[in-house]
């Protein structure tokens, strides 16, 4: 599971739960988080715990001098950009917890104990997405998350698992990953048949 | 932080922690013929099998053969029902587009599936090669398979002496399935159909294997000439009989020479029955086919009290003046005399009664069964009278069981005295059977009394739902070629555990070459497609037939010729 050096840092954890956490970041780095980005988080070697999840919120809390800002007038680009980079609040992602990587292994449940603030939050390469998505017992529990957009946060993470895999096998992924869900939601029809049309390649 | 969590085992391998499953691991292609998995059922009511998603629907016939590997045991089940079942009722009102191909792939075999019932009919266990009948059922989520040829094999057994290939399962054409003759011909044998179903080849290729291993001596009451000599196939060509297939082996008989000769075959004894030699037991079986009242029957006895054996032929020939002095002698009504006078009239326009028979044609033909040749008696254009049918098979079967009887008892149980097997074969046997007469006529006896007396039936029949229940629970081996009739499919069901799941199966045969085998001479039901009539037959049966002729010769007394082999 050795990341390549290359892996962007999406940012730092804020707060954590075992369900899941937020991590912090400034906002010129918003180009490489996604809506359903798999991330994990990398604690030092001792802790031998990294957290993975996926992102399913990213959200922009205002700040005292932006709610001023907005009522002034003529403001300049300079401004503007000045307040986007030096913001006194950081921008947060959420992620929820769908596994954990310990002693080498991959365990699709939640973690043990949750990361610790601060510890740096990577995005997963396309090889760790591809490992840890060759089992699917996760979907459960993204389906099962509260406060979680769950059928549109599935539809992303299936993409994101399919566009980490070679162009021959997506199909045949993502028919898997149907089968599956058509059994995890044999009871809900509706909502089966919304996310087949989400997740369904093009 | 570093030891390691003991709840998780020290395993590194994925599988230990997700153990495959149907959903994420598609079967590798070529695994094997696996069909599904057992999720319920009962012992009585069969198996329900939910089918793996690659198992296609459409290739799941009723009548095949499966086998559901248990733990110690491979059971051997035949496919009763296919239905199509849904997790959710709900997607019946609001199905999905399967025109779109993802969701097809998606739907099938998870939110919507198929599944299969099946009847478990034999266990063999584990290191063992002997099928035994079911007393239980597998446990939960047991694999179940198409069974192989090799199932196949263990089942049926191998081609020998006392086996003989008759068809291959469906769907299964590279193997084969043996009767077991020696059983076959034990017990009474029934061949079903309705009409157009190709009994009458299934009987010849049965009797073909019968008169080739020598399993039984057999006498047939041959109403439309289908199986001493050559018949015309519906398909043009010509088919052998047996006489042609096994030369010596086989004599024909005749009541009609003409017909007989007109179809250039040939015959070796003309068959005539004397009015002497009828008894009024022999009218008493006509009653439905000759419209008698029972007035008319005891009319009859009286009749054959008064004037002893010729009286047929008196009551024919009387004329008014012996009639009037016949008044006065019986205690029956006038009438029905008449009104049977009226009726044995009938009896002259067939050739082969006469006042007087030159020769016993009962004792000409025990005479030949008794030096183990098969007999054919062809009935020519006498065949479509119905009467006459019944009056010859009924008359000489009953003298020839009548001498059976003799001889069996005589014997004391020592075997080597017995006569030999003899299978009767008898068509249109609803006629014989029915539950009107079948406790008076000959062939209720012998169908009830079983192989007591080393004679049974051979009965081919349309309408199995005429014969008397008692004389068809007594059938041991029942063969079935497409029935459609409801009535007629229970009465062939009657006494066969099981046989809820096998209505389905003998309502759907093919018209043609298909038949399902029950009973005593196969260890399960089988649908079979039944081998062809053709060269490669006469080849395998003539080859044999050749083989046997030294023992032939031997003579009845040789104990060795009368031992069933």
């Amino acid at each position: 599971m050795a990341e390549t050096e290359q892996t962007p840092i999406v940012g730092q954890v804020l707060r954590a739960s075992t369900v899941g956490f937020v991590c912090g970041t400034r906002s010129q780095q918003i180009e490489h988080p996604a809506f359903g980005a798999f991330v994990r988080t990398r604690q030092d070697s001792a802790a031998d715990l990294d957290v993975i999840g996926v992102i399913h919120a990213i959200s922009i809390d205002d700040d005292p001098l932006v709610r001023q800002m907005i009522l002034a007038n003529n403001m300049t680009q300079a401004t503007i950009r000045d307040q986007r980079e030096n913001r006194l609040v950081p921008l947060e992602i959420s992620v929820l917890n769908v596994g954990y990587i310990q002693g080498g292994r991959i365990y699709q449940t939640l973690p043990p104990r949750p990361p610790l603030s601060l510890d740096p939050v990577l995005l997963c390469d396309a090889p760790t997405v591809a490992r840890f998505t060759a089992r699917l017992d996760f979907l459960r529990l993204v389906l099962n998350a509260s406060d979680v957009p769950t059928e549109q946060l599935l539809a992303a993470v299936l993409k994101f698992a399919a566009a980490a895999r070679p162009d021959a096998e997506r199909r045949a992924f993502l028919v898997e990953a149907g089968r599956l869900l058509a059994g995890l939601l044999s009871q809900d029809l509706p909502r089966l048949q919304h996310l087949l049309q989400l997740i369904r390649p093009a | 932080m570093t030891t390691r969590d003991p709840l998780f085992p020290e395993t590194d391998s994925l599988d230990d922690w997700f153990p495959r499953g149907a959903h994420s691991t598609p079967a590798a292609p070529g695994a094997g013929q696996r069909l599904g998995v057992v999720v319920g059922g009962s012992l009585s009511r069969g198996l329900d099998i939910k089918l793996d998603p690659q198992a296609t629907i459409e290739d799941l016939a009723v009548g095949r053969y499966v086998v559901v590997r248990g733990r110690s045991k491979r059971f051997f089940c035949m496919i009763t029902d296919v239905l199509l079942d849904a997790t959710n009722p709900a997607i019946r009102s609001d199905p999905p587009d399967l025109g779109d191909a993802f969701l097809r792939d998606v739907y099938s075999g998870t939110a919507a599936f198929g599944t299969v019932h099946v009847a478990p009919m034999l266990s063999i266990d584990e290191g063992s090669d002997e099928p035994k009948p079911v007393r239980t059922i597998p446990s939960h989520f047991t694999a179940v398979e198409i069974a192989s040829a090799q199932d196949v094999d263990d089942v049926f057994g191998q081609e020998d002496a006392t086996h003989f290939h008759v068809g291959a399962p469906l769907e299964l054409e590279d193997t084969r399935v043996h009767l077991d003759l020696r059983r076959l011909v034990e017990r009474s044998v029934g061949i079903f159909g309705k009409s157009g179903t190709g009994k009458s080849f299934l009987t010849r290729i049965l009797l073909a294997g019968v008169i080739k291993n020598d399993a039984a001596v057999t006498l047939i009451f041959d109403m439309h000439n289908d199986y001493g000599w050559a018949v015309k196939t519906e398909d043009g060509p010509q088919a052998k009989g047996l006489k042609q297939l096994f030369g010596g082996r086989v004599v024909i008989f005749t009541l009609d020479d003409e017909a007989t000769r007109r179809r250039g075959a040939s015959y070796d004894h003309e068959v005539t029955i004397g009015y002497d030699e009828i008894e009024p037991e022999d009218l008493a079986m006509l009653k439905t086919t000759l419209d008698l009242s029972d007035a008319m029957i005891d009319a009859a006895y009286e009749l054959h009290k008064v004037w002893g054996r010729g009286w047929i032929g008196q009551l024919i020939n009387a004329d008014a003046e012996a009639l009037e002095a016949l008044k006065a002698q019986l205690a029956a009504s006038f009438v029905s005399v008449l009104a049977l006078k009226r009726r044995v009239q009938r009896f002259e326009r067939y050739g082969f009664l006469k006042p007087h028979a030159a020769e016993d044609s009962a004792r000409r033909i025990l005479e030949y069964i008794e030096s183990r040749k098969n007999v054919v008696l062809e009935f020519g254009r006498y065949g479509n009278a119905l009467d006459a049918y019944i009056l010859v098979a009924n008359y000489l079967t009953r003298r020839i069981h009548q001498m059976y009887v003799e001889r069996v008892e005589k014997a004391l149980g020592d075997t080597a005295l017995e006569p030999p097997q003899l299978l009767i074969t008898i068509e249109e046997a609803h006629k014989f059977l029915d539950p009107q007469i079948a406790r008076q006529t000959i062939f209720g006896t012998i169908a009830r009394e079983l192989r007591k007396y080393n004679v049974t039936l051979l009965i081919v029949d349309q309408r199995p739902s005429g014969i008397d229940e008692e004389v068809m629970s007594q059938i041991g081996t029942r063969v079935t070629a497409l029935l459609d009739n409801e009535r007629d499919i229970a009465a062939v069901l009657t006494g066969v555990s099981g046989a809820g799941g096998l209505r389905e199966v003998i309502a759907r045969l093919d018209t043609r070459q298909q038949a399902l085998i029950m009973g005593h001479a196969v260890p399960m039901p089988v649908v079979v497609k039944t081998r062809t009539y053709d060269t490669e037959f006469y080849a395998s049966v003539s080859s044999a037939s050749t083989q046997d002729a030294p023992k032939l010769s031997v003579t009845p007394s040789d104990p060795e010729s009368r031992r069933l082999r």
